[in-house]
């Protein structure tokens, strides 16, 4: 029993929070909102990120959930303005059905494929090489789509509804959904940390009544409570990445604890930060409904709370065993 | 990461399992499920004869060094015991507060002299201990204690009140918070003293609670001595020394009660099935919520343990008391909503386990630390919000 990171899988974490301290500040998501930020892509492309789940015939590096779920979190707490959803979620399925070519291309970030969402939308379909999608438990291309640009409530996201002759493909589509949702998790845990650390701060600069209202208990008692679901919601992340990685017969429900464990904590979150900053919070200047905005379509996307809810509530009331 | 258990610690949970199975046997055999939280006054003088098989079987002291005359274990066997102790329904211990929390006390901060009295009777079941820190006067704000001791030649001699001292009754020693410090106030001058309940200057009176039975007792002081080398730490130096215990107290003692709650959830969700109340899509989602964050406190608890990510976790450890207490009390409300009307009225059986579990859990947010202190103490330590 050992549940912790290696120190590679660490290192690699601190690698990308330093590079992306440097490049994506704030501005840059608030930039994202006027102009899709191609150049993200490519960057996280070069430190190797996208090909980080392809094998090494792909020119991937062979690699697993346990060692992308930090760096998901990394891009979570700088709401970095890209999908890697959908490239670390369909990495495997193409190398799965043997599309090596499109896979390698994708790794590069010469290529985008879409997936999508069970909700029914589809990010960046205009510019995808190829739309996978879960029609009854199957997995398949979208070929011939029509697609149908929506206006996302997050500035920097890109949906379309999608429609196309559906293509099956011989690849597991619970896997699929289920590493997408395991992204999305760990993206939320990030978006919350960061959240937080906005509340804290904030909390101890602005004064009222004489003092900082960080020292005003009904505040710190926001902030705590918020503390608790990230501090919580963290390792059912990093447990469901394993479970991923070893294909536990129980990975699903871990991945749905985790979604449902990171998609509250990032709510309960963004609620408490937005009330501790009283109105500058509320506004569109300041940076915290980026995150709350990324934090609301992450949540509801890839199997919301009621979702993934469910699916523990069936395991549970069939007598599952889970050690 | 590994999530499962090595060969060599599935070997010793055999070795646990196959213990537990051959003593829990004989006039052992109907103290499973028995004397745990709420039910503590149950079988008292059994359970302590239990303390004693489990004593000469090696099983107490599990985290206690092997210089202090414990097992040394390592924290994933610690672990690996309270699951099988849990899992075989043994009865609660009766020993918990010595060998959870005054054993390592007078360890970490004890003369030689106290840790050769006081270790080996604690490792053998044969002294009970109590805790006396709370007073009628200092509940959370335990620095307002009034309690006094005052050197009288080789002895110390105290006059004061405690109370909610659980097992005062059945204990023959607690570890007393008292003023020793001339003009001593607030954390200045306080001493931590062993002192003997079986003595004149002592009087237990058993409170009873709202489960009607009586844990915890006020315990009266009225000239009661104890030898002066009894002091655990410094003289008027005491301070330091209860915030280490309490430290023990929300911590890791804190994590074989997970494997205790499994069991609960589980007896719960059968009766929910058994009844019905499992249709109700309300139940079911209370439920599988409950089932979650009992899973995730696992993890948080399995993450401590390991000791390479340590630089991020005291965040963590420091809010384990305020999670399972809030999961706790939960808990005992969704029992009582599984029962619906017949949560109104007192069965044995099932319903029995359950309205005693929804009435101890009531307490579950109020001892070792309010969940209105805990979240003070997390602000300021964990987040670094300003006082
Ligand atoms: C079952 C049980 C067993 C116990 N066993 C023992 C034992 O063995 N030994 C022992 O010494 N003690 C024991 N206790 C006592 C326990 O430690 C105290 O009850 C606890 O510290 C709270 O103190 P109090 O009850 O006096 O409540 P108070 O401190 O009076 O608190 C009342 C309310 O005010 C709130 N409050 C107080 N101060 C603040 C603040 N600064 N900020 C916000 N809210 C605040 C509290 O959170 C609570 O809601 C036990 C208690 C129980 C219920």
């Amino acid at each position: 029993m050992r549940f912790s990171f290696t120190e590679e899988q660490r290192q690699m974490r601190d690698a990308l929070r330093s590079s992306l301290t440097e490049s994506c500040p704030s501005g840059r998501v608030r930039a994202a909102w006027k102009t899709p930020d191609a150049a993200l892509r490519i960057e996280l492309a070069e430190q190797g990120i996208l090909a980080i789940n392809l094998p090494e015939d792909a020119g991937g590096l062979g690699l697993g959930a346990q060692d992308w779920v930090l760096l998901a979190e990394e891009l979570g707490l700088v709401a970095a303005p890209v999908n890697l959803i959908e490239t670390l979620a369909t990495n495997p399925t193409l190398a799965a059905i043997g599309a090596l070519d499109l896979a390698s291309q994708v790794g590069t970030g010469a290529e985008f494929v879409a997936l999508e969402e069970p909700g029914g939308f589809a990010l960046d379909a205009d510019k995808a090489a190829g739309i996978l999608a879960v029609r009854d438990g199957r997995v398949g291309w979208l070929r011939d789509a029509t697609l149908i640009a929506e206006t996302s409530v997050d500035g920097t996201r890109r949906p379309f509804k999608v429609d196309g002759r559906f293509e099956a493909v011989d690849a597991d589509a619970t896997d699929l959904l289920d590493r997408a949702a395991l992204v999305a998790a760990a993206e939320l845990v990030g978006l919350s940390r960061r959240m937080l650390d906005l509340a804290v701060e904030y909390s101890k600069s602005r004064r009222q009544f004489g003092k900082p209202i960080g020292s005003f208990q009904a505040v710190q008692h926001h902030l705590v409570d918020a503390l608790q679901r990230i501090a919580f919601a963290a390792p059912a992340v990093y447990r469901a990445a394993w479970s991923v990685d070893t294909n536990h017969p129980n990975r699903s429900v871990h991945v749905s604890m985790a979604k449902v464990y990171a998609s509250e904590a990032a709510l309960f979150t963004g609620r408490k930060a937005l009330q501790v900053h009283g109105a500058i919070g509320y506004t569109f200047e300041y940076d915290l409904h980026m995150w709350m905005k990324r934090a609301w379509t992450l949540s509801s996307a890839w199997g919301d709370v009621r979702h993934h809810t469910d699916r523990v509530g069936q395991f549970v009331m069939s007598g599952g065993q889970d050690a | 990461m590994d999530m499962s258990f090595s060969a060599e610690e599935e070997l010793f949970r055999e070795e646990v399992r196959t213990w537990l199975g051959e003593h829990l046997v004989g006039d052992f055999a109907r103290l499973r499920g028995r004397g745990g939280l709420g039910d503590m006054d149950a079988f008292v003088e059994e359970r302590i004869a239990w303390e004693q098989e489990l004593g000469r079987g090696g099983w107490t002291g599990l985290a206690w060094s092997k210089e202090s005359g414990g097992r040394g274990a390592s924290l994933v066997e610690q672990v690996i015991f309270l699951e099988e102790y849990a899992r075989s329904r043994a009865p609660g211990r009766a020993g918990h507060i010595g060998e959870g929390l005054l054993g390592p006390t007078v360890a970490a901060f004890g003369t030689d002299a106290q840790k050769a009295r006081f270790l080996a009777p604690i490792l053998a079941g044969t002294e009970i201990w109590c805790q006396g820190y709370s007073e009628p006067n200092a509940g959370s704000d335990l620095a307002a204690l009034q309690t006094r001791a005052v050197r009288d030649g080789d002895n110390w001699v105290i006059d004061g009140q405690k109370v909610w001292t659980s097992l005062a009754m059945v204990s023959q020693w607690c570890f007393v918070l008292a003023r020793t410090g001339a003009g001593s106030s607030r954390h200045e001058g306080i001493s931590c003293l062993l002192v003997r309940m079986d003595q004149p200057g002592v009087r237990v009176v058993p409170i009873r609670q709202m489960t009607g039975n009586a844990e915890f007792a006020e315990v009266f002081f009225d000239g009661a001595t104890t030898p002066v080398d009894h002091v655990v730490g410094p003289v008027d130096g005491g301070w330091k020394v209860a915030m280490h215990t309490l430290a023990h107290e929300r911590g890791a003692s804190t994590l074989g009660q997970q494997a205790d709650f499994t069991n609960e959830l589980r007896a719960l969700v059968q009766v929910a099935k058994d009844n019905g109340a499992a249709n109700d899509p309300g139940i079911r989602d209370r439920l599988a919520e409950l089932w979650m964050r009992l899973k995730v406190m696992r993890l948080t608890a399995l993450r401590t343990l390991s000791a390479h990510d340590r630089g991020e976790l005291p965040r963590e450890a420091m809010i384990t008391k305020l999670f399972w207490a809030t999961w706790h009390r939960d808990l005992g409300e969704l029992a009582m909503d599984v029962l619906g009307p017949d949560a109104a009225v007192l069965r044995e059986g099932h319903d029995h386990d359950l309205h005693r579990l929804f009435l101890w859990t009531r307490s579950d947010t109020i001892y070792a630390g309010t969940n209105e202190i805990q979240k003070n103490l997390i602000a300021q330590r964990a987040l670094g919000m300003p006082r």
